[in-house]
C-alpha cells in the first residue's frame, strides 16, 4: 500500500475549477516531483494533503487513513513547507526551533535531543543564535526544513522549496532531501527548476490547468513523451584553431544540403542544428542515431575538423515541454 | 592551539523551574516574551513610564502640604501614564503581531502543529496581560503614592487598576480580531487605520472614565444604579470580548476544522444572557422608554453582529454537509450562519414585542418595537442577496457580503434625507420608509398613521430574506452542476 494515495481530487472555486480529478501515488523513501507551470494547480493539490483546504470532491489517503476526513490524525504525519518561508525574523535559530518543537508538544529533554538533531542534519549548529532575519535564504529556507522535520513526520511537502536559492543552495538542498527519502520519508516536491528536480526525483506527476497529464517513474514519463518529439537537438564543435568565416559557410552549406536539416548556426566553434521529421511522426531513438551518424559522416567526409558530435537526450523539461500546451487558468 | 570551550554555566534550581514553568505554559507566551524583551518599544516605554511617574510624585511630594488632599490628582496623572501604555502601547503591540502571523501565514504553520487557533489567540492574550502586570507592578507604587496624599481611598485605586486590566483585555481582544480580518494588503492598510482609530478612543474612554471614577467614587459607589449599569456593561464587555475572540479564532481556522462553533455559541449565549440581564433590570422598575430603548439596542448590535456571523465563503455548507448533523447550527456554512443570526433577531424581536404587548405603552412606542427586528432582517437578507450578484471569486463571499451592508447602511441612511431635501423634507416619510434611522424616528413621531409603513418595512424584510434564503441555499448547499 502507498504511503500516499490522491484520489480523483478536485478543487472548485466558484465557476474556476483548480484541480480536475487528479489521482497519483506516492511510496516511503520515494521522491515525488510535482510538477507545473503556475496556476496549475500544483499549490492547491499540496494544500489539500497538507489538511489546509477541503477538496470539493475525491480523496486522500495518507497510511491508508482519508486526510480529509480525518486531518487531525493525519497532521502529525504530515511536514509541510509553503512557498513562503514563514520564519519569525526577530528570534534566533535556536529560539525558532525551540518554540515550533514546544508547539509540538515536544517537552523538556525530549525537545532539546530533537532541536539539537535537526540542527545538526540540517547544518544549523553554528548558526542557531544568529537572528533569522540575518540569515541567507538558503539558509532560512533550511531554517524553514528544518521546523517541518522536527516531528518526525512521514510525508514532506515542500513546495517549490529551490525557489530563488543560489546554485549552491541548491545543491545542498538536494543532498538534503536524499538523506530524508534515504530514511524513509516520502518528499513530494514542487518546482518550476526541472533540471534540478530531474536529478532527485524518483517519479513525477506532470499537471496543467488543473489536470494531471503525466504520472509514472522518471523514466517512464520520459519513455512514454520521447515517442512525441518528432525533432532532435543536435550540437557540435569544431577545432577552434580552424574557425573562420569560410568554414563557417562551408558548414551551414553542408548542413542545409543534408535531408532532414533544418536551423543550422555556427557560432564560433560551436555548431547547432536541428534534424527533424514531418510533423506527426515520433523521433525514435534508433532514427535520430541513424541521422545523426548521416550528418557527421558527411561532414567528416567534407573535411570539417569536428572534436564532439552529441544529440541532446530528452530529458525532463522536454517531457514536460512535449505534454503541456502553456494553458493557464 | 584550539580555542577553549565557551564555558557553560549549570543551570541552577531557578534555571530548571523557570524551564518546568515555561514547558507548561502557552508556548506563544513563551514565543511572545522572548520576542517582547527583546524590543526597543518595550524598554522605551517602560522606562518613559517609570520616569514620567517618577517626576510626577516629585512633583506632588514638593508641593504637598498638611491638610491637603491631592491624592486624587495624582492618581489621575498616574493613571494618564500607565493608561497610555496599557489601553493603547499594548493592544496596539498585540495588533502588530497578529497581523504579522496573518502576513506571512505563519499562523498556518501554527495550526498545523495541532496548536489550534483558541490557543494561538489565547497566548497572544496571555502575553499582553504578562506585559500589562510588568507595567502595572511597575506603576503600582506610585498609585499608592497617590493613597498617601489623601482624597482618594484604597478601595477606589483597586477598583480602577482591576478595571484597567479587565479594559485592556477588551483593547486586546479587539485589535486582534481586527488583525485577523485582513484578507489583501489594501484592507490590512486600511484597518490599521481603523484600530489605530479605535485604541486613541480607547485610551480616551479608558483614562476618561478612571478620572470619573476617580471624582465621584463616593457617591457612584453608593448607588444601586450605578452599579446596575457597571455590572451591564462590564457584562457587555466580557461578553463582546468572548465574542470577538471566537470569531478571530475561527478566521485562524482551517477550512477543514468546525470552525463556526465558537462564535455561533458566544453570539446566542450573549445575546441571551444580554436579554436576561435586560429583562431582570427592566423587570425593577418597568419603565416603558426602558423598554423601546432596549429594543432598538438590541436590534442594532444583532444587526452589526449578525453580519460577522452570517458571512462565510459560499459552499462551506456543502462541504461540511456529508458528515451527519446537516441542518446543526453550530456547522460552517454561510446559509447556517445566517439562519442563526435570523432565528436570533426573530426571537429576541418577539420577546420585546411580547413585552411592550403587557405594558402601558403607547401606539408610537410599539410600533418602534415592532419595526426595529423588521430593518435587521431586511438589511441582513438583502446584503447577502446583493453582494451575490457581484461577479467575484467565492471565497472573497464574507468581505463582499460586510462592504455590501456597509454601502447599504449608508446609503440606506443617508440617500433619503438627501433626497426628500431636494424635493420635499428631509424626514419625508414615504422616501425614508427604509431608512432604519430616520424611519424609525418617523415611526415614532406619527402614532397610527406609521403603520402602514411597519408593514411595509415587514414586507421588505420578508422578500429580502427569503430570496437570501434562496440564492444561499443554490450557492452554498445545492451540489454544483
Amino acid at each position: 500500500m502507498s504511503l500516499l494515495s490522491v484520489k480523483n481530487l478536485t478543487r472548485s472555486y466558484g465557476s474556476l475549477q483548480a484541480v480536475k480529478d487528479v489521482s497519483f501515488e506516492c511510496e516511503a523513501g520515494q521522491i515525488l516531483g510535482f510538477i507545473g507551470p503556475n496556476g496549475a494547480g500544483k499549490s492547491t493539490t499540496m494544500r489539500i494533503i497538507a489538511t489546509l483546504d477541503v477538496p470539493s470532491g475525491g480523496d486522500v489517503l495518507l497510511d491508508g487513513e482519508s486526510v480529509v476526513a480525518r486531518p487531525d490524525q493525519a497532521r502529525p504525519l504530515i511536514g509541510y513547507m509553503p512557498d513562503r518561508y514563514g520564519t519569525y525574523e526577530d528570534m534566533t535559530v535556536f529560539e525558532f526551533l525551540d518554540f515550533f518543537a514546544r508547539a509540538y508538544q515536544l517537552r523538556g529533554a525530549e525537545r532539546k535531543a530533537r532541536v539539537d538533531s535537526v540542527m545538526e542534519f540540517t547544518g544549523l549548529a553554528a548558526l542557531q543564535h544568529k537572528l533569522t532575519s540575518a540569515l541567507s535564504k538558503g539558509m532560512k529556507q533550511r531554517v524553514a526544513l528544518g521546523r517541518t522535520l522536527l516531528h518526525d513526520p512521514k510525508l514532506l511537502i515542500l513546495d517549490e522549496p529551490a525557489d530563488g536559492l543560489d546554485p549552491r543552495a541548491r545543491i545542498e538542498l538536494r543532498e538534503l532531501l536524499r538523506a530524508l527519502a534515504q530514511q524513509g520519508k516520502a518528499v513530494l516536491i514542487s518546482s518550476h527548476i526541472l533540471t534540478e528536480l530531474a536529478e532527485i526525483i524518483d517519479t513525477c506527476a506532470i499537471i496543467e490547468q488543473g489536470q494531471l497529464l503525466a504520472t509514472g517513474t522518471v523514466q517512464d514519463v520520459l519513455a512514454k513523451t520521447a515517442g512525441v518529439s518528432s525533432s532532435v537537438e543536435v550540437e557540435a564543435r569544431v577545432l577552434p584553431s580552424a574557425v573562420n568565416d569560410a568554414l563557417a559557410k562551408k558548414i551551414e552549406r553542408l548542413l542545409l544540403e543534408q535531408p532532414q536539416v533544418s536551423a543550422p548556426s555556427v557560432s564560433g566553434e560551436l555548431v547547432r542544428f536541428t534534424l527533424g521529421l514531418a510533423p506527426g511522426s515520433a523521433a525514435t531513438a534508433e532514427w535520430s542515431q541513424q541521422a545523426s551518424v548521416r550528418v557527421l559522416r558527411a561532414l567528416v567526409a567534407a573535411e570539417v575538423p569536428v572534436v564532439s558530435f552529441t544529440s541532446r537526450e530528452h530529458d525532463l523539461e522536454d517531457a514536460f515541454m512535449s505534454v503541456t500546451r502553456g494553458r493557464v487558468q | 592551539m584550539t580555542p577553549a570551550p565557551p564555558v557553560v554555566r549549570a543551570p541552577d534550581v531557578f534555571d530548571r523551574w523557570g524551564e518546568a514553568l515555561a514547558d507548561k505554559v502557552n508556548p506563544i507566551i513563551v514565543k511572545e516574551v522572548r520576542q517582547g524583551l527583546r524590543t526597543r518599544v518595550f524598554w522605551v516605554f517602560f522606562s518613559l513610564m517609570l520616569v514620567a511617574c517618577l517626576f510626577i510624585s516629585l512633583g506632588f511630594f514638593g508641593t504637598a502640604e498638611v491638610g491637603t488632599t491631592s491624592g486624587e490628582a495624582a492618581f489621575i496623572s498616574f493613571f494618564v501614564c500607565l493608561g497610555g501604555v496599557q489601553f493603547f502601547v499594548i493592544p496596539y503591540s498585540a495588533y502588530r503581531s497578529m497581523a504579522r502571523e496573518t502576513e506571512e501565514e505563519t499562523w498556518v504553520l501554527l495550526t498545523l502543529t495541532g496548536l489550534g487557533p483558541r490557543r494561538i489567540l489565547s497566548g497572544k492574550l496571555g502575553s499582553s496581560v504578562l506585559q500589562g502586570s510588568l507595567y502595572a507592578s511597575a506603576a503600582a507604587p506610585f498609585l499608592l503614592f497617590s493613597y498617601y496624599l489623601n482624597g482618594i481611598d484604597l478601595p477606589t485605586i483597586v477598583v480602577g487598576v482591576v478595571a484597567a486590566v479587565a479594559y485592556q483585555v477588551f483593547l486586546v481582544s479587539v485589535s486582534i480580531s481586527v488583525a485577523t480580518l485582513a484578507e489583501s494588503r489594501i484592507v490590512r492598510a486600511m484597518l490599521h487605520f481603523v484600530v489605530l482609530g479605535l485604541l486613541l478612543f480607547g485610551v480616551s474612554t479608558g483614562i476618561g472614565l478612571s478620572s470619573g471614577l476617580a471624582e465621584m467614587a463616593r457617591r457612584m459607589l453608593a448607588s444601586g444604579t450605578f452599579w446596575l449599569v457597571t455590572s451591564a456593561v462590564v457584562l457587555g464587555l466580557v461578553s463582546t470580548a468572548v465574542l470577538l475572540f471566537e470569531t478571530a479564532a475561527a478566521r485562524l481556522s482551517l477550512a477543514t476544522e468546525e470552525y463556526a462553533r465558537g462564535p455561533r455559541l458566544a453570539f446566542v449565549t450573549q445575546v441571551t444572557g444580554l436579554f436576561g440581564y435586560f429583562l431582570w433590570g427592566w423587570t425593577m422598575g418597568t419603565d416603558a422608554d426602558v423598554l423601546v430603548v432596549g429594543a432598538v439596542v438590541c436590534a442594532a448590535y444583532l444587526l452589526f453582529a449578525g453580519v460577522m456571523l452570517m458571512t462565510d465563503r459560499d459552499g462551506m455548507s456543502r462541504s461540511h454537509w456529508v458528515d451527519g448533523a446537516r441542518w446543526s447550527l453550530l456547522k460552517p456554512g454561510a446559509l447556517r450562519g445566517y439562519t442563526c443570526v435570523v432565528l436570533a433577531v426573530v426571537v429576541v424581536g418577539g420577546l420585546f414585542i411580547g413585552l411592550a404587548e403587557r405594558t402601558s405603552l403607547g401606539v408610537q412606542e410599539r410600533l418602534v418595537v415592532l419595526a426595529s427586528p423588521a430593518f435587521v432582517l431586511l438589511y441582513l437578507g438583502a446584503s447577502n442577496v446583493i453582494a451575490r450578484w457581484v461577479p467575484r471569486l467565492a471565497n472573497q463571499t464574507p468581505a463582499v457580503v460586510r462592504l455590501t451592508f456597509l454601502a447599504l447602511v449608508v446609503v440606506g441612511c443617508g440617500l433619503p434625507p438627501l433626497a426628500g431635501q431636494i424635493i420635499s423634507e428631509p424626514d419625508d416619510l414615504v422616501l425614508n420608509a427604509l431608512n432604519p434611522l430616520m424611519g424609525l424616528v418617523n415611526i415614532g413621531k406619527n402614532g397610527l398613521e406609521g403603520t402602514p409603513f411597519v408593514a411595509f418595512v415587514w414586507a421588505a424584510a420578508r422578500v429580502a430574506t427569503t430570496w437570501a434564503f434562496v440564492s444561499l441555499r443554490r450557492l452554498d448547499v445545492e451540489p454544483r452542476a
